[in-house]
């Protein structure tokens, strides 16, 4: 469905030309490699305090992995509340969250429309799973907050265009990143959280040299030939739990170690993503 | 939100269904066991004008319906590839990328169009859109189902899944919207092609030719490469130190934390094992063994509900806290035993791993559920 | 990380300030596991009980031992100085400043405009019920005479409310109508506990005035 109050792009879209050139032709070829070591996360850069007109808000980025064509994640949120709620609705003993993900329409490689699509929808109920389990909702009985993250750009390779289902990886680097920018922009807005919730992802990858799979953390997936499970964690350090798993592949049920292990790694990568967040919002203060 | 939907029960209800849930073996408000399901009606081939159909009605009263229907739809072609000649160059180099077994077979996921319809949701509700990508996520998760649907390089199948709940959401519906499309996907059968190579695809005439997506019952079809059953997602929760199976809306309401699982039978070992299967024919399921395809975190209603008062805090019983001290709402105080407090936090990872566990572990509850639904008649 | 009173240090959310034990939990700060964690981002205050244990006044009436020991210090984490922004939620027993905005005859519709000494980002909706004015001859108050649309009032939080309103009371001398306009549109000032007078016009219009401090 198409938003007829906007002038939008046209329907068919086209992506835009890339100019081959024998390098990158050559690097598409290899598809590059992961430069980190596995249980490395990429750096990210996160400040809260971004949006004066916002009760909080925080702007995160994560660097690009140094290859051209190869865009970051760059992810803004605003927290609007606490406040009323509106008169229709009925009373509620806690605060209402209400999260919205919106990828901005130049994002990704595919165009957005303004409309948010069903992935985005999705992206946004499992980020009220991951918050919901943070805050403290019965401090702020009968009032609502909204929490709207921007997805500015996607973590997308313009040159991997031609390889599927790299789309539906894509996702759950966003969710995670989604997961902690919300959370720097709870904090800063001053409402109750039990703890500091950060993303992480691990995921298990096939390579083209060795034949084994290994589990890598923070992966993108235009580094690895093939990815064969992923999972997306929103962990609470202090206090060692979980608040939202999203796991997604196909691994045999008879070598459970392998799924521990992909969560174990997914924590990890939580966990160091957490620091970054800690000392962020430590830095605000001081 | 299906999952969050606000459930009438009272704190001393909650606290109540919450302790109950906690004993061992836990006591369930409908006296089931842990790891059993409602009792269920199924058919199959409900619904003529279908390529498949499924119905579902749990004696909760709740009821399903899929309908799949499938259409032939010319393949976009690979990027950059325009029409006329150059599509055979852009098929084959996707034929290289994609180096797996199923050669140059590749599917794409755009080939299944899912949508879940639950009566007094909007169409973009959030929580409907989170079932529809459960429920899809599943099905595509091992990449071999969109292969499925290939005819030949320049056509494919685009197969169009629609759930509908036409009972009021009365428990969370994931369970039985899974089992339906389970049962209808199964049912499904695809006209025989009768043209050959690429050219334009038609087919046979006669429905009783038609063959099915996912074949059946004789052990040649047990030796293919694909998976010969759709995945199906369950839904288990734990309260405490107790796992369990198919919570109705009553027990998710008190649940400290609630997954869904989505799993599928494992084809390669059925490979593996055929040369052995054809000596017993009888043994089929017991050399069943699973594959984990999705686990997504249910939000459980249970950290929206309304919490007790202590009857410490209580003015009814004496308490005179609220004038003192103008904090006292916010006031933190220890849990009190039989009094309920929604959770707060997530779960420990032990306690995750440990459902996952559960469901897959052998002779399990997705075994039971696979051999249930292998009993129901497809027509 | 605030372990003897006195020191202030930031907190981030989920940091363990100290056991339960040995500190009463304030503002912004949650219990778990017999530990008191920090649930704000914010700097760390810990205060010594106001009133040291002392015999009580009366005597002759029994009561109960408060379920705290009131020794302890409270260790709260707060918004001040972090940011400016500090939404806070009106609790029963707080004194608020309401502007009205309508009234019928069985109450009067006001927006909350400060909370103690907070003034308020959001907008909340509270209500003064005809029962609720003052706290003598409750059935002859009329809220055309108590209140009209514009007035300022102090009032005090009774109830969290319904859905949409917190229930608020004006029934002390020093709660109810603090500005008001007549209908010539002049300030007026109070002249007594029912009127305020009109100094250009000299009419006089019925209020249920607030005690001056």
């Amino acid at each position: 469905m198409s938003d007829r109050r906007r002038i939008n792009g046209p329907v068919g879209a086209t992506i835009p030309p890339a100019s081959e050139d024998g390098a990158s032709r050559e690097v598409a070829g290899s598809r590059g490699g992961r430069s980190r070591p596995p249980n490395a996360i990429r750096k990210m850069y996160l400040k809260t305090g971004v949006t004066p007109s916002a009760s909080g808000s925080a702007y995160l980025e994560i660097e690009t992995s140094g290859r051209s064509g190869v865009s970051g994640l760059k992810l803004s949120c605003t927290v609007h509340g606490p406040r009323s709620l509106p008169r229709s609705s009925p009373f509620s003993p806690h605060i209402i969250l209400s999260t919205h993900v919106k990828y901005a329409p130049f994002a990704t490689r595919q165009r957005r429309g303004y409309l948010r699509d069903p992935s985005e929808r999705d992206l946004g109920t499992h980020l009220e799973a991951a918050l919901r389990g943070a805050i403290i909702a019965d401090r702020w009985p009968k009032s609502g907050v909204d929490i709207i993250v921007s997805i500015i750009e996607g973590d997308q390779d313009r040159e991997t265009s031609k390889t599927q289902g790299d789309e539906s990886w894509d996702l759950m680097n966003a969710l995670s990143g989604c997961i902690t920018v919300a959370s720097a922009a709870l904090a800063d807005a001053g409402i109750d959280c039990i703890d500091t919730v950060a993303g992480g992802v691990a995921a298990l990858v096939s390579d083209k040299g060795d034949g084994n799979p290994s589990i890598v953390i923070d992966p993108i997936p235009s580094e690895h030939d093939r990815i064969l499970a992923a999972c997306c964690i929103a962990y609470l350090p202090t206090r060692d739990e979980v608040t939202n798993l999203w796991f997604k592949g196909d691994l045999p049920a008879s070598d459970a170690e392998l799924y521990t292990k992909l969560v174990e790694k997914g924590i990890q990568a939580s966990a160091k993503a957490n620091r970054v967040l800690v000392e962020c919002l430590g830095e605000t203060v001081g | 939100m299906a999952s969050t939907q606000h459930v009438l029960l009272s704190p001393a209800e909650l606290a109540y269904l919450h302790a109950a849930l906690s004993l061992t073996p836990p006591i369930r408000p409908d006296g089931r066991a842990p790891a059993q399901f409602r009792p269920l009606i199924a058919e199959t081939g409900i619904l003529p004008g279908t390529n498949g159909s499924a119905r579902i009605c749990f004696a909760d009263g709740t009821e399903a319906i899929v309908g799949v229907k499938a259409e032939v739809e010319r393949t976009r072609l690979a990027d950059g590839a325009t029409a006329g000649t150059e599509w055979e160059e852009g098929g084959s180099a996707r034929g290289e990328g994609e180096d797996d077994d199923g050669g140059d077979k590749a599917g794409d996921s755009d080939w299944v169009g899912l949508t879940v319809e639950i009566p007094g949701y909007r169409d973009d509700d959030a929580g409907t859109a989170f079932l529809g990508a459960m429920l899809s996520e599943a099905l595509l998760a091992d990449g071999a189902f969109a292969r499925r649907l290939w005819i030949n390089r320049r056509f494919h199948w685009k197969l169009y899944l629609d759930i509908l709940l036409i009972s009021p959401p009365l428990s969370y519906p994931l369970p039985l919207l899974s089992l339906t499309t389970h049962l209808a996907l199964l049912a499904t059968r695809l006209p025989l092609l009768k043209s050959e190579g690429d050219e334009d695809p038609f087919f046979d005439d006669d429905w009783a030719a038609a063959r099915h997506l996912y074949p059946r019952g004789s052990g040649s079809s047990r030796t293919t490469k694909e998976s010969a059953r759709p995945p199906v997602t369950l839904l288990v929760m734990a309260v405490g130190n107790n796992i369990i199976f198919d919570p109705a809306k009553e027990e998710l309401a008190v649940a400290d934390v609630a997954l869904a699982v989505s799993v599928a039978e494992d084809t390669a070992v059925a490979t593996s094992t055929a040369a052995t299967m054809d000596l017993d024919d009888a043994a089929v399921p017991a050399a069943r063994s699973l594959r984990l395809l999705s686990i997504r975190t249910i939000d459980p209603p249970s950290r929206l509900t309304p919490p007790g008062v202590p009857n410490a805090a209580n003015s009814a019983y004496g308490a005179t806290t609220a004038q003192n001290q103008p904090e006292a709402r916010t006031a933190e105080a220890e849990a009190v035993e039989g009094v309920w407090r929604a959770p707060r936090g997530g779960a420990k990872p032990l306690v995750m791993a440990a459902l996952v566990q559960k469901v897959l572990e052998k002779g399990g509850v997705a075994d039971e559920v696979l051999d249930a639904l292998d009993a129901v008649d497809l027509g | 990380m605030a372990t003897s009173s006195g020191t202030t240090s930031i907190a981030t959310p989920g940091q363990l300030l100290g056991p339960a034990s040995k500190f009463q939990p304030g503002p912004g700060t949650h219990i778990h596991n017999s530990n008191l964690y920090s649930s704000l981002l914010g700097v760390v205050h810990a205060s010594q009980p106001a009133k040291p244990p002392g015999p009580s006044k009366r005597l002759t009436k029994i009561t109960v031992p408060t379920q705290t020991p009131a020794e302890l210090p409270t260790l709260s984490v707060s918004r001040t100085g972090v940011s400016e922004k500090r939404e806070v939620l009106p609790e029963v027993g707080n004194t608020v400043l309401c502007r009205v905005t309508r009234i019928t005859p069985r109450q009067a519709v006001v927006a909350i405009l400060i909370c103690g000494d907070t003034v308020l980002e959001a907008e909340w909706q509270g209500l003064i019920r005809v029962q609720d004015v003052r706290a003598t001859e409750k059935d002859k108050v009329k809220i055309y005479e108590s209140f009209r649309p514009g007035d300022i009032v102090r009032a005090e939080v009774i109830s969290l409310g319904d859905q949409a309103n917190f229930y608020l009371s004006t029934a002390r001398n020093e709660l109810g109508v603090i500005l008001a306009t007549s209908e010539a549109g002049n300030n007026m000032y109070p002249v007594n506990w029912k009127e305020y007078m009109d100094p250009e016009t000299g009419l006089s219009e019925l209020r249920k005035v607030a005690k001056p401090y």
